[in-house]
């Protein structure tokens, strides 16, 4: 049964796979994926003749299964970085082949043997001047329901940001945020459950605040950028602004691997990270993109916020990633 | 070639000249009866053999919450339903054809408008600052927004305005079945409407009932789209859970294991309302 389940699949698969001259990119969809087409597959497209096609959402659910099952239809794949080194050390990805794509440049932070940067974001403080009197200054005050009352929305799935949040207001010295004291944690945001919102979604965080669904909320630096772009009277606050970033991978038995590489060096090139930035406002993760553009553009990353800038522990994340999971699902549930 | 290994195992058990019924066979093992033996042997051997995935499963109180969550939504949703839709059937029934055809033609349009769009929609109407919020604060009925949504309130309000035609339809098959007749004679014995309906209407109405809340249960057991967005977490239904389960915490095991249980509670839940209503009549209620 399950042979036939699996040759059925496998026929199914296999005849959406990609040809020699083509390779398949998954991201997450909307304005980022967007952005993503037009700085770097397009430009790709027209000067290695590669096509490329766009799938997505990323799920990992499916990117385990197509490794599992040996019919991996994604060449080059969006993720989170906590993720990316999970999923390294359980075999589901393909080494970097540095050869094909010059290192020197790219911010350390953000690349290691199986994965290079995608961007790297913040998560900040940003709330609807229409609805909030006052400004909001820190993480703490999205916990103070008497001094800011109103709704506040926060990232709804288990990932780094929420717990480390949680920590800093409730006095957590930024250098002291590791190992995670979840007990704490949860304890602090208990205080506030009941006027939480969540978010799924980049959008959804947009729409919450635009609409003033909830007054203030944990966002997407990239998003709130947006919003301002769009003109809605949004507040942000950059203090204690927490950095992850997205990185791309080439899962385990990638069909067009050599295509795969030459992507990733056009995807992390300075000229490509300087329009994807441009377009998203979310930070290169290539020293050297910065010089390719606008100063109001370089204004508005994270990078020009590294004053109480906090770096999330993708590796703490990445080792306990199920565990903190299991706990946060058990929480937020009750 | 699967085709063929499937017919040669099923046709041996069915009676002579039952052959047309082959391709429907087929496309019923393939499509069907192979992804649930193929779940139930993902959730004992992923990642090893054994029934792990299912003390995980009963040990988690996370799950077994969620669990109770997810029957009790759908009950709500179900009861909901069935009194909602029972007017509007009974009046599908006796209104004239050609009045009733137009009626039906509206119930029928909003089941093939996108579910999520009609989610969104429900969305925009019962949230906090929504439209149902806003015009009842402009009028000075309420002075702070009411809880519509994230919460039990919202899910129920955006699922049984989904479900509703599934119950209406085959109440007013049952209703129209009804002979007429029998509430004139309950009356002329001297039966007031409530014990006409209590007495006569509702008992031989109790097929459609049976058939439209069991579909409801059933359907409302495995919604995903609509409790995401109009819930809140603490009132999570199963199949967000095993998404999250399969897509962030890639065990594939515990989620066919959570999926497995769920379809083999429903199983029971269907061969007891068999039981009780019996199988003819329940196919003559649809």
């Amino acid at each position: 049964m399950r042979l036939i389940l699996a040759g059925v699949l496998a026929g199914l698969l296999s005849a959406t796979a990609a040809k020699a001259d083509e390779m398949v990119f998954t991201s997450w969809g909307g304005t980022t994926q967007e952005a993503q087409t037009k700085s770097w597959a397009e430009p790709f497209a027209a000067s290695s003749g590669i096509k490329v096609l766009q799938d997505g959402p990323t799920d990992y659910g499916k990117l385990k299964a197509m490794v599992d099952a040996k019919n991996v239809t994604w060449d080059v794949v969006d993720v989170e970085m906590d993720f990316a080194i999970k999923a390294a050390k359980d075999g589901l990805l393909e080494p970097i082949d540095f050869a094909a794509v010059p290192k020197a440049d790219l911010d350390p932070r953000f690349s290691n043997e199986h994965a290079v940067g995608s961007f790297y974001y913040s998560f900040v403080l940003a709330w609807n001047k229409g609805v909030v009197s006052g400004e909001p200054t820190s993480w703490a005050d999205m916990f103070d329901t008497k001094k800011f009352p109103g709704k506040r929305t926060f990232y709804k799935w288990s990932a780094p940001g929420v717990i480390e949040i949680a920590l800093l207001a409730d006095g957590v010295p930024a250098d002291k945020l590791y190992p995670l004291d979840l007990e704490r944690a949860f304890k602090k945001l208990d205080t506030i459950k009941s006027d939480i919102v969540w978010w799924g979604g980049g959008a959804e965080s947009q729409q919450l605040i635009a609409s003033g669904e909830a007054a203030f909320g944990q966002l997407w630096n990239g998003r709130v950028f947006a919003l301002e772009k769009d003109g809605a009277d949004v507040g942000v606050s950059w203090n204690q602004n927490l950095t992850a970033a997205d990185v791309l991978v080439v899962p385990k038995g990638a069909k067009n691997k050599d295509s795969a590489m030459k992507f990733l060096a056009a995807a992390t090139s300075p000229t490509g990270q300087a329009k994807f930035a441009e377009a998203s406002g979310y930070a290169p993760i290539n020293t050297k993109a910065k010089a390719e553009m606008p100063a109001d553009v370089v204004k508005g990353l994270p990078d020009a916020h590294v004053e109480g800038q906090i770096n999330l522990d993708m590796n703490y994340w990445a080792e306990h990633r199920d565990e903190i999971a299991t706990r946060w699902y058990a929480w937020q549930t009750k | 070639m699967q085709a063929h290994s499937l017919s040669r195992g099923s046709i041996a058990g069915l009676p002579a000249g039952s052959g047309g019924a082959l391709p429907a066979l087929v496309l019923v093992g393939l499509f069907f009866v192979v992804p649930v033996v193929a779940l139930l042997l993902r959730s004992v051997t992923d990642p090893e053999p054994g029934l792990q995935n299912y003390a995980a499963l009963f040990g988690s109180g996370t799950y077994v919450r969620v669990f109770l969550n997810t029957f009790l939504v759908a009950a709500v949703v179900t009861v909901v339903t069935i009194v909602v839709a029972f007017p509007v059937a009974w009046m599908l029934a006796i209104m004239p054809p050609a009045l009733g055809s137009v009626v039906f033609g509206i119930i029928i349009l909003s089941m093939w408008t996108n579910l999520l769009t009609r989610t969104y929609a429900w969305m925009v109407l019962l949230q906090r600052t929504g439209v149902i919020n806003r015009a009842l604060m402009g009028l000075g009925v309420i002075h702070e927004p009411l809880p519509l949504i994230n919460n039990l309130t919202g899910v129920t309000i955006g699922m049984v305005y989904i479900m509703l035609p599934f119950m209406i339809l085959p109440l007013v098959g049952t209703l129209r079945a009804i002979d007429p007749m029998t509430l004139r004679a309950a009356a002329l014995c001297g039966a007031s409407p409530s014990q006409a309906f209590r007495r006569i209407l509702l008992p031989l109405s109790l097929p459609g009932i049976a058939a439209g809340g069991l579909m409801v249960f059933v359907m409302s057991l495995g919604y995903f789209v609509t409790p995401a967005l109009l819930g809140g977490t603490s009132n999570m239904m199963l199949a967000e859970m095993i998404a999250q389960t399969v897509q962030s915490l890639l065990n594939w095991g515990l989620g066919s294991a959570a999926a497995f249980v769920l379809l083999a509670v429903t199983m029971v839940l269907y061969a007891i309302q068999l039981r009780m209503v019996g199988a003819r009549r329940l196919a003559g209620g649809l």
